[in-house]
């Protein structure tokens, strides 16, 4: 297994936020504490119109990186080769900062579940994945983020833990990780595993994003939703990954019941001071 | 090579698709959750997720349906037909002609025109750039030349028949108003959808308007539009409601250009 001597992490960004259609208009004006975007990669994969008429004018004003959906890393369906290149031109256009999707398969057969479907933990999972993820980087000429899910079901055979599956993709393959700490949490839940144990086996060298995100409280299952505000037991993950990975690029991430802007901008100044208080900590 | 991956994949997604197929039986459970509610989550999200994302496709079909309706016809189509496009969105293509096949929706005709007007207007919306030709430009085009012109239209111009007032349920949509009374017009009309810059727009065509502009999008020389005006007009007025029409399609911007072309 290669080990790179120097990390192969990207610089950071600092403090951005998810591109949503509800804040276009707010977020072009520029307001303070946004260092960067993320736009969704699938809402600019069209022909034309008003898409990509706004990216154009995000793309004047900050660092933007791309997080895709339909990578489905994970299938055993082959790579969709149409998809790569519609997302390569894309990223030629746009220039991110980095490329991102998720640890995950989104369907078999030709059919699309539209869900980050989990996979077993298992060597050939892992062999598979890290195989596809070579290739996926070969033809976008640089490292891919693979970011966790959140699951709610796990499989027989598991071979490995999912943050051992998740690092030994990343080493093998030798690509970046973006760590969705809301997923973290949503997941240990789930299965019974302790968050700290997932965060200790991640490595350090190739943290290159977190998400912040909020999820549906639940008695049993926690059903991760993106779609409220960022949970304290994940603000108190937040900080214990700052006190392992440092300064990485950091992200409050909602899909649905979208907030105004200043709520956001709220929880984004408040990550922006857990980070700072825990690097003062450190030094 | 990954043998057993493929086949829990195929098993997996057979599971979410198929609500009566059996649960794969390496989904494990706990004491938190048996693994019937864990493949449930699954279940209902694929189900949630694909009728969510075509609700907002179809605002004309949701108003003219009504919303306990809409719901059971998204559901049913959902159960039918699987996504096959990794783009969400697009999974709305195949619902026009589920609607015109399946019972009981296909005895009410109206739903599967209102779904096609809908889909219409939301491939429009992200369809490709194209320029639109200014007025100065077709006016620098010689006389003689005039018969033989043919207009290039917008490609991603529309026309659809329209047998029922849909348009108008569709505007109460768009502009959030109590829809009026599905009514059956006593002949057809034909409904334009475009793009015109970044806006999409629809409005209905006179019986000539739909004639010329049929003919433009076949490509015939402006010569043939004006003759084929002339059979619906008195002569003296046939010129001049083709002119007329030919800048009403300028200042829409259907027209992205010309060429001269024999035959
Ligand atoms: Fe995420």
């Amino acid at each position: 297994m290669p080990t790179p001597v120097s990390s192969p992490r990207l610089p950071a960004l600092g403090f951005g936020l998810g591109l949503r259609v509800e804040h276009y208009e707010a977020l072009l004006e520029r307001p303070a504490g946004v260092d960067w975007l993320e736009i969704v990669s699938e809402n600019y994969l069209v022909p034309g119109g008003l898409p990509l008429r706004w990216l154009e004018r995000f793309r004047e004003r900050y660092p933007l990186v791309m997080h895709g959906v339909s990578l489905s890393i994970g299938s055993t369906d082959p790579l969709d080769e149409g998809y790569l290149d519609r997302l390569h031109a894309l990223a030629r256009h746009v220039q991110p900062a980095w490329i991102s999707d998720h640890l995950c398969w989104t369907g078999v057969e030709g059919v699309n579940l539209h869900d980050l479907m989990p996979l077993p933990y298992t060597e050939e999972a892992l062999a598979h994945v890290v195989e596809r993820v070579r290739r996926v980087q070969d033809r976008l000429g640089r490292r891919i983020l693979l970011e966790n899910v959140s699951s709610y079901v796990a499989f027989a055979g598991a071979q490995l833990s999912e943050w051992e599956f998740l690092a030994a993709v990343a080493e093998r393959a030798d690509c970046l990780i973006l760590l969705d700490l809301n997923n973290v949490y949503v997941s240990a839940r789930n299965h019974g595993f302790a968050p700290l144990d997932y965060l200790d086996g991640i490595p350090a060298a190739r943290v290159q994003q977190f998400h912040l995100a909020g999820h549906e409280p639940g008695e049993r299952l926690l059903i991760d939703t993106h779609d409220a505000p960022v949970a304290d037991p994940v603000w108190a993950l937040y900080v214990e990954a700052v006190r392992r990975y440092g300064a990485v690029s950091t992200m409050i991430e909602r899909d649905d019941h979208i907030p105004p802007l200043p709520t956001l901008l709220d929880e984004l100044a408040h990550a922006r001071a857990l980070a700072a208080s825990v690097l003062r900590e450190a030094a | 090579m990954s043998a057993n991956l493929r086949a829990l994949q195929q098993r997996m997604a057979q599971a979410v698709l198929d609500p009566r197929a059996p649960r794969p039986a390496d989904i494990l459970g706990d004491a938190r959750a048996g693994a019937d509610e864990r493949l449930d989550v699954y279940r209902h999200g694929y189900r949630l997720r694909l009728a969510e994302a075509l609700r907002v496709e179809f605002p004309g079909l949701a108003r003219l349906a009504g919303e306990a309706a809409f719901a059971r016809l998204l559901a049913a189509y959902v159960e039918a037909h699987p996504s096959g496009h990794y783009n969400i969105r697009w999974h709305g293509d195949g619902l026009p002609a589920f609607l015109e096949r399946a019972p009981p929706w296909r005895r009410r005709p109206a739903l599967a025109a209102m779904a096609r007007l809908d889909w219409a207007l939301s491939t429009a919306f992200d369809a490709a750039d194209e320029p639109a030709l200014a007025r100065a430009e077709l006016a620098a085009v010689p006389g003689d030349a005039w018969p033989a012109l043919r207009l290039e239209l917008q490609q991603a111009l529309q026309v659809l028949p329209l047998a029922h007032n849909l348009e108008a349920i569709r505007r109460a949509a768009d502009l959030g108003e109590a829809p009026p009374r599905l009514r059956r017009r006593r002949a057809e009309r034909a409904l334009l959808a475009w793009r015109q810059a970044h806006a999409v727009h629809y409005r209905l065509l006179d019986a000539d308007e739909a004639v010329a502009l049929a003919a433009a999008m076949r490509g015939e020389p402006f010569a043939q539009l004006c003759e084929r005006l002339a059979t619906l007009h008195a002569p003296a007025s046939a010129a001049p409601r083709m002119v007329a029409l030919l800048q009403a399609w300028l200042d829409g911007g259907l027209i992205r250009g010309w060429r001269i072309a024999d035959g």
